[in-house]
């Protein structure tokens, strides 16, 4: 597996005013990389995601796996969104089935894979529920394992943990960590939260808020599961929020953004 | 797929409770209750301006009434003329599914289908109905057809608009989810278009009932 991302720009025009979000984008994600895209605010992350998974098209550049430009939506790429998107119309399992079903794995293959997914996730005895009747936690893991079940490439994760409270999301991300630790899969996340990037990432880059510049590729070097209080830990912690102040610092102040950052 | 029951009950969007009162009959204590009262205070109305009038002609009284309906419901004929409307209201609400359904999806799905026909639908469903009378005679005879065609013409615009706004509301985020755990356009459309939309063409046909059974005259 080989994702990458050449020359990437994005341009809206809303009324005659052109908005370049990204523009010059280059990097490549290798297999069994966990890849965070960490930026603030407004610096075109989840543009760049979306058309990475081909929800969008991109202005100018493209975006290559294994080598074959990908440009619409695929199951080689699965997707985690902000808000879950886990279809309310079908049980826990029906949605982790869907992927399968569409990919056409024989019935006695797609049981068994559902069945490792939700031991995995530490979801047994709740595949009959449906979405509305799990706890936000359980919604993060069926989410995340209904994007697994496809066996895609490389997964995207836009904020996976966004809509979660402080506590909850450091449990959240251990979680995430210890089913990501079993199945391996590529993944590419995008978010604003330092902490979460250095918690789960094997290299972060961080995006500017102008066109989406990249100032850094930061390789993570530390053994998992990490400690948060490490000496180690906190320098790449200090380190990161001191480049992201940078990353802001010619943007016009926004309130509550820095507080964000010094919370993280 | 499944039972339509079986997925009316788990929607969590601001019809559920709705359709699951009058769907699934599953009506609690309280709620009988209620009703209860309901019915009683009507009577107890009635009765008083029975009273108030005393005139059989004018205002019978419940009982009354209900005696005569009794014997009225072992009347033949009227049973026979009360199964012809039902079969009526039947055929034209299944007319109105036909074509309402298909065309909301459509509709809602597809931008040039809507400015296709919305035009069309917007100024047909203006013309009172009464208007339809005389024309439908001409067309279908004296018989089942004008009063089919009435009742379908009725309930048609509310599937269609329902539908619609069924299809309308459906967060991009389920067709994008969709597509790319590997979704080919028949999935999209019969695993994500219609479970999502459902809830909202039942109201349009629960509306669609009522407004053939007040145009069967
Ligand atoms: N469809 C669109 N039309 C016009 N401008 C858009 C559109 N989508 C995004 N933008 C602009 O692109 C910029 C980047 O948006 P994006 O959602 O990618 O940011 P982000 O990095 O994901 O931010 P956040 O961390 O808040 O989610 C924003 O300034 C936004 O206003
Ligand atoms: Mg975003």
């Amino acid at each position: 597996m080989n994702l990458s991302v050449e020359n990437l720009s994005k341009v809206f025009i809303n009324d005659g005013n052109v908005h370049t979000v990204l523009s010059g984008v280059n990097f490549t994600v290798q297999e069994g990389q966990f890849v965070t895209l960490l930026g603030p605010s407004g610096c075109g992350k989840t543009t760049l995601l979306t058309i990475i998974a081909g929800f969008q098209s991109a202005t100018e550049g493209s975006v290559l796996l294994n080598g074959q430009q990908v440009s619409t939506p695929g199951p080689d790429r699965g997707f985690v969104f902000q808000n879950y998107a886990l279809f309310p119309w079908m049980t826990v399992r029906e949605n982790i089935l869907y992927p399968m079903k569409r990919r056409k794995m024989p019935r006695q293959q797609r049981e068994q894979r559902l069945q490792e997914l939700l031991t995995m996730a530490q979801l047994e005895g709740k595949e009959g529920l449906y979405p509305q009747q799990l706890s936000g936690g359980m919604k993060q893991r069926t989410a995340f394992i209904r994007a697994l079940a496809g066996s895609p490439e490389v997964l995207l994760m836009d904020e996976p943990l966004g809509a979660v409270d402080f506590q909850m999301r450091q449990i959240l991300q251990e979680e995430l960590e210890s089913i990501w630790l079993k199945d391996q899969t590529t993944v590419l996340m995008v978010t604003h939260d330092v902490d979460e990037a250095i918690y789960l990432s094997d290299r972060v880059i961080v995006m500017s808020a102008q066109q989406g510049n990249i100032l850094e590729d930061l390789a993570i070097k530390l053994h998992r599961p990490r400690n948060r209080n490490g000496e180690k830990y906190i320098k790449y912690k200090v380190h990161l929020m001191n480049l992201l102040k940078k990353a802001l610092h010619k943007e016009p102040e926004a309130p509550g953004k820095e507080l964000e950052l010094c919370l993280a | 797929m499944e039972p339509v029951e079986n997925k009316a009950r788990i929607y969590n969007s601001r019809n559920s409770r709705l359709m699951r009162e009058t769907f699934m009959g599953s009506m609690g204590y309280k709620k009988l209750f209620y009703r209860a009262i309901t019915i009683a205070s009507f009577l107890a109305v009635w009765q008083l301006a029975a009273n108030y009038y005393n005139s059989e002609f004018m205002m019978p009284s419940p009982w009354t009434t209900m005696v005569t309906f009794a014997a009225i419901l072992h009347d033949p004929e009227v049973i026979a003329n009360l199964l012809l409307t039902l079969k009526r209201v039947l055929t034209g609400f299944c007319y109105a599914l036909l074509i309402g359904i298909p065309l909301g999806f459509l509709m809602g799905y597809s931008k040039i289908a809507m400015q296709l026909f919305d035009p069309l639908i917007d100024s047909l469903r203006q013309v009172p109905i009464m208007a339809w009378v005389p024309l439908t005679i001409v067309w279908f005879g004296l018989g089942d057809g004008p009063t089919v065609f009435l009742i379908a013409f009725a309930g048609v615009f509310p599937i269609i608009m329902n539908t619609i706004a069924g299809v309308q509301n459906i967060s991009k985020d389920y067709y994008h989810a969709a597509r790319s755990m590997g979704a080919k356009p028949w999935s999209v459309f019969a695993h994500v278009i219609v479970p999502a939309s459902l809830p909202d063409i039942l109201i349009g046909s629960r509306v669609a009932i009522g407004l053939g059974w007040m145009s069967v005259i």
